[in-house]
């Protein structure tokens, strides 16, 4: 045994194994080990990885001369050797077969919603219209920051975020509150450095004040549950709120790039 | 030699098949041309003038009054001998060039009457934008006329008396105002164009006095969401001129204020 | 006043389209007369109303039309511009080193060159008269701003084919002593032509992706300031990246050349030449490969400072997933070329104490090229995403974004880097006596060069986004001042270097040349779908808020449907250069007999 796991084809099998042991089962259960989230991988991200393995797996094998003649030798023998018969036959039903097999699971019909790719950052508009004004979002501040008492918009804020938003992001931003559950994709959660602490307050505003039907095409507004709170809030509100969720998620909001600073 | 080729051409081929396979397998998203009725200023007679002929037939509901009947003018034909109204926007009012007329038109339209018609329109702002009203206007003048229609038009600001007062005038999209008396509604978004009311409006469609007594709350709210589903009795040849705005013009609230209103009116 | 122009200007329009379309050009002459009183926005407007705005083109359209002319000539005129660089460097090398072999190999590089350049121009001329055909107006608009630079290029061009044509015929007549210095400057002016002919067209799409920022709708083209127009923000920027993609490109093509003929060649001699040739040509293309990021990165952030939209549109907006696709080629790439590197130790004496190692840089390239690829935003159905909490993965997530993605290039940098190192080191045995020292030194290098790359990455999460965009240029400097550092010490480490045996060129694994083919497509699709990108992130702008496009085919297509069209250019290339080398073997069969044969018993000498 320990002399085919030495073979060039059997360590690449076993690397193959193991790697997909690793991304498929690794990845999902071994981080919750050590407190940090975790989740399983997406059929297209495992098969995107399997594939690189096998390129290097591919190069590992056969960018040495004597690794490559062994590594060939016994698919050689399979497939000329006259004792190697059986083996052959096996392969030739096996193989058409899987690929019989991959095929059907391609094409048969399902319930599931095909796999969609939907940008959750996409591009912003230049301006947007907000209650009948025209608002410059490129350099937009937020203009609470320059007047009146933080605290003070820090307190309206709070308000509004739990009349308004709280029930689906969660009081603790995360993006876990009582009706989270009953969407797919789930609210945003404010905590993660993938969201606001990536970006601009006046993207923030402006996803909040379109919410999801504001969104373009790339940001599929059809699966979004995100009211479009200009209907409901004013626009100081929504600056407030603004300031509350960074102070709360404990991030700062992405600033402009200094003009001509280089 | 051969065989040399061949791999070669296989590898070549497969590679490129490959990258092509990889980006095909991913969701496909393409960029459209914004849709939107925003204009910049280098926007193209011909844009203006295709937007503005949807408009036209749809939510701009012109062709509620204008083309049937007698209610006012037919735009598109000649009225009488003097062409379609891009031939004889122009010399309506002294002074004014076809493309002021329009807009004017447009925005306060009783001011300028043609002789033999009441002063039944409403102020198009009230449910139609800026850049939405010049798409019209531009329609219109496409109609046996030059568009003089350009973007700078769309885009001024601050100039001249109708600007100025535009800039007060309530948003094109969602709630037209956001009152709650009914009477205040229906004053806002022109209901009071075709139907009376105590006397207030023009006689277009069927009249709101004793509306509760002939229908039911149900029947109004359909009549206001759907206007094309039914026509009310001796109003039939008129059925699909009422505009099927005003989802998107009321609120919630608003709508449910003014069917009880009229619900009540017996 | 003012309405008393615009009535003016009214009225002259209405007599252009009363005269049709035959009398336009006397219409026209009337609007020169009409100028004076019309306002820039009229005067815009009836320039470009007299002509007709699109033409169409039979079955493909003409996006696709215009987009396949421009891509092919783009590829031909990359390789054009790129052999002459390496081609003279090859020359001096020849000359200063008395090494007559790269002065063959230079001439062959330059012959591949004169007959790709006639390409060029046939698909320059295909590339204008379907602008002129099928985009008249955004042509005129061009050619309004743009003429004066236009003429100049004509004649730039002209200088440049005469010149290559001295610089090819001229070669073995110019062979020695102060002729040879003549014809090598000769190959310096040939470059320089081919920069200057560069930047001119570089100026023009530069201006179609970042007009100044005083260039507005109402602008009328003739209005508009050469200069400022000229010398537009993204311009240098492109020029730069250009250059140096040309240069990779150009190898990678020679590369695959070489392969090609490594692959028929029939005697040990030419195999062992061909092998040398593509070595070369491999060597050219990652060396230029290494530094290439970093003009795209200067690129970048000219798009970004110009027009943040334009930036979110190109790196998050629906071009996102292009970046991908792009890092997926860009794995390619390194695999492959480490790859060739690899199987070339096993014509190297001494190679193999090197070997063993290989698996381990294996290991960093693939993990590299998994973290580079992994997208932010995961296709995934709705029961994954629903699984996973959103299309953001909680822990592969942290991968997606740019500190991870950076740090993981640069390591790859750093490997390719070290397979060339190991490569040039295998078979010499250093004779100084700080040789043990200076080793020492390099590992140093590359261990703190690493830390720095993987510091800067780790704690780039636990910083705004504005301080971490500068975190990249500190990993980018880390790299480069060891790549520059370990090469210097190098050089001067293996001066008078024993040699462990000659490198036996030509006993090279037929499977290594398909890797400079993989090579070659990767370079050039790749170019194809950069391409895309930059033309793509205008969308529907002719020239980005100036010139909308109100064609049929405004919007900017998906990236499978880009993908078609771009392997549809690299096919097309491929089929003509493969034509117009097998035209040039043609010719080469007459004189084979003193050409090759003087490289080939050259080369088999082995360098040491």
């Amino acid at each position: 045994m320990s002399k085919h796991l030495r073979h060039p084809l059997g360590r690449a099998v076993l690397v193959l194994l193991g790697a997909y042991v690793l991304i498929e089962f690794g990845i999902a259960y071994l981080p919750p080990l050590f407190g940090i989230p975790s989740g399983p991988v997406p059929d297209t991200v495992l098969f995107q990885y399997l594939g690189t393995v096998v390129v290097g797996i591919l190069i590992w094998v056969s960018d040495n001369e004597t690794r490559w003649s062994e590594f060939k030798a016994p698919l050689h023998k399979v497939m000329v050797e006259p004792e190697k018969k059986r083996a052959r036959l096996a392969l030739a039903v096996i193989i058409p077969a899987l690929v019989g097999l991959m095929t059907f699971n391609q094409v048969k019909p399902s319930m599931a919603a095909p796999a969609t790719l939907r940008s959750i950052h996409p591009a912003p508009p230049g301006q947007i219209d907000f209650k009948g004004e025209t608002m410059e979002l490129a350099g937009l501040e937020n203009p609470l920051r320059a007047t009146g008492s933080m605290e003070e918009h820090y307190e309206s804020g709070r308000e509004i975020y739990v009349k308004n938003c709280m029930a689906c992001h969660g009081d603790g931003l995360a993006g876990r509150g009582h009706y989270a559950l009953g969407f797919n994709p789930g609210p945003a959660s404010f905590q993660d450095v993938g969201t606001i602490a990536q970006l601009t307050e006046s993207y923030v505003f402006w996803r909040v004040a379109k919410g999801g039907p504001g969104l373009p095409n790339e940001g599929a507004p059809w699966n979004s549950a995100m009211p479009s709170w200009e209907d409901f809030l004013t626009e100081e509100e929504i600056w407030s709120v603004i300031i509350f969720m960074y102070e709360q998620a404990g991030h700062e909001p992405r600033t402009w790039e200094e003009e001509g600073e280089h | 030699m051969l065989t040399e080729n061949l791999k070669i051409i296989g590898v070549v081929v497969g590679t490129i098949g490959l990258f092509t396979l990889v980006a095909n397998s991913i969701p496909q998203v393409q960029s459209e041309v914004p849709q939107d009725l925003s204009f910049g200023t280098d926007v193209t007679a011909a844009e203006l003038t295709a937007s503005g002929g949807l408009l036209f037939g749809s939510a701009g509901g012109c062709t509620a009054c204008h083309g049937l009947g007698t209610r006012a003018p037919n735009l598109l034909t000649s009225n009488g001998s003097e062409g379609p109204i891009g031939a004889r926007c122009g010399d309506r009012v002294t002074g004014e060039s076809c493309k002021e007329y329009l807009y004017r038109a447009m925005i306060e339209p009783n001011v300028f009457l043609v002789e033999g018609y009441s002063p039944i329109m409403p102020d198009m702002r009230r449910s139609l934008s800026n850049d939405q009203i010049w798409a019209l206007v531009a329609y219109l003048e496409a109609q046996g006329g030059e568009v003089t229609v350009t973007g700078a038009d769309i885009n001024q600001e601050g100039e001249g008396e109708a600007q100025t007062t535009m800039a007060a005038a309530p948003v094109p999209a969602g709630p037209t105002s956001d009152a709650t008396d009914p009477l205040e509604i229906l004053r806002a978004n022109a209901c009071l164009g075709c139907h009376v009311l105590s006397g207030e409006g023009a006689p277009i469609g069927p009249g709101f006095d004793g509306i509760g007594g002939r229908v039911s709350a149900d029947y109004i709210r359909e009549s206001i969401l759907k206007p094309s589903v039914a026509a009310a009795e001796g109003y039939e040849a008129f059925a699909g001129l009422m505009p099927a705005i005003y989802a998107n013009q009321l609120t919630a609230g608003q709508l449910e204020n003014v069917v009880m209103f009229l619900a009540e009116l017996r | 006043m003012a309405t008393l122009a615009a009535a003016t200007g009214k009225r002259k329009i209405k007599l252009n389209q009363n005269c049709g379309r035959s009398l336009f050009w006397p219409a026209l002459a009337v609007f020169g007369i009409a100028s004076q009183f019309a306002s820039p926005d009229l005067l815009l407007a009836q320039s470009l109303e007299g002509v007709r705005q699109y033409g169409e083109f039979p079955l493909v359209g003409s996006r696709v039309a215009i987009w396949v002319a421009a891509q092919v000539h783009l590829l031909f005129a990359a390789f054009v511009l790129g052999v002459p660089m390496f081609a003279v460097v090859a020359e001096a090398v020849g000359i200063f080193g008395g090494d007559s072999k790269y002065d063959k190999l230079a001439k062959e590089f330059t012959r591949l060159l004169l007959v790709a350049y006639s390409a060029t121009a046939i698909w320059g001329a295909i590339l204008s008269f379907l602008l002129v055909t099928l985009y008249p107006g955004l042509w005129l608009y061009l050619t309004e701003i743009f003429q004066v630079s236009m003429w100049i290029y004509v004649c730039l061009f002209f200088f440049e084919s005469f010149t290559l044509y001295l610089y090819y015929y001229g070669w073995d007549l110019w062979n020695t002593g102060r002729a040879k210095w003549v014809h090598w400057t000769l190959g310096i002016l040939l470059n320089i032509w081919g920069t200057a002919v560069m930047f001119i067209a570089n100026s023009w799409l530069t201006y179609m992706m970042s007009p100044p920022a005083d260039v507005t709708p109402d602008t009328a083209p003739g209005m508009v300031q050469f200069w400022s127009a000229f010398a537009n923000a993204t311009w240098m920027p492109i020029n730069i990246h250009r250059i140096i993609a040309n240069v990779v490109f150009g190898g990678a093509i020679v590369g695959a050349y070489a392969a090609y003929r490594f692959l028929v060649a029939r005697t040990d001699e030419e195999r062992a030449h061909y092998d040398w040739m593509g070595y070369i040509g491999n060597l050219i293309a990652m060396g230029a490969l290494i530094i290439l990021p970093f003009a795209g990165y200067y690129l970048g952030r000219e798009i970004y400072e110009f027009n943040q939209q334009m930036g979110i549109t190109m790196m998050g907006g629906f071009m996102s997933w292009l970046w991908i696709i792009q890092a997926f080629l860009i794995g390619v790439l390194f695999l492959a070329g480490n790859y060739y590197l690899w199987v070339g130790m096993g014509r190297i004496p001494g190679a193999e104490r090197f070997m063993p190692y290989t698996k381990y840089m294996l290991v960093v390239l693939v993990l590299g090229v998994m973290v580079w690829a992994t997208p932010n935003t995961m296709i995934a159905d709705r029961e994954e995403i629903a699984a996973m909490g959103g299309t953001h993965h909680p822990f592969l997530g942290v991968l997606g974004v740019m500190s991870a993605k950076n740090t993981a290039v640069n390591l790859m940098i750093l490997t390719t880097f070290l397979s060339f190192l190991l490569y040039r080191r295998a078979n010499s045995r250093p004779t100084v006596d700080w040789a043990r020292t200076g080793t020492i030194v390099q590992g140093a290098l590359f261990v703190l060069a690493s830390l720095i790359v993987v510091f800067y990455g780790v704690y780039g999460y636990f910083v705004p986004a504005i301080v971490r965009i500068g975190f990249s240029v500190y990993q980018v400097l880390a790299v480069l001042a060891t790549i520059i550092g370990v090469i210097t010490i190098d050089v001067f480490m293996l001066r008078g270097a024993e040699s462990r045996g000659d490198i036996r060129w030509g006993q090279m694994p037929p499977r290594s040349q398909y890797a400079l083919f993989i090579l070659a497509v990767t370079f050039t699709w790749l170019m194809g779908l950069m391409g895309f990108a930059r033309s793509g992130i205008r969308q529907h702008w002719h020239v980005w808020e100036v010139v909308r496009d109100t064609s049929e085919y405004a919007a900017t297509p998906a990236l499978g449907y880009a993908a078609i069209v771009i392997s549809c250019c690299v096919l097309i290339f491929f089929t003509l250069v493969s034509f117009i080398f097998w035209l040039g073997g043609l010719a080469e069969k007459g004189t084979k007999a003193s050409a090759d044969s003087v490289a080939a018993t050259s080369s088999t000498q082995g360098v040491s």
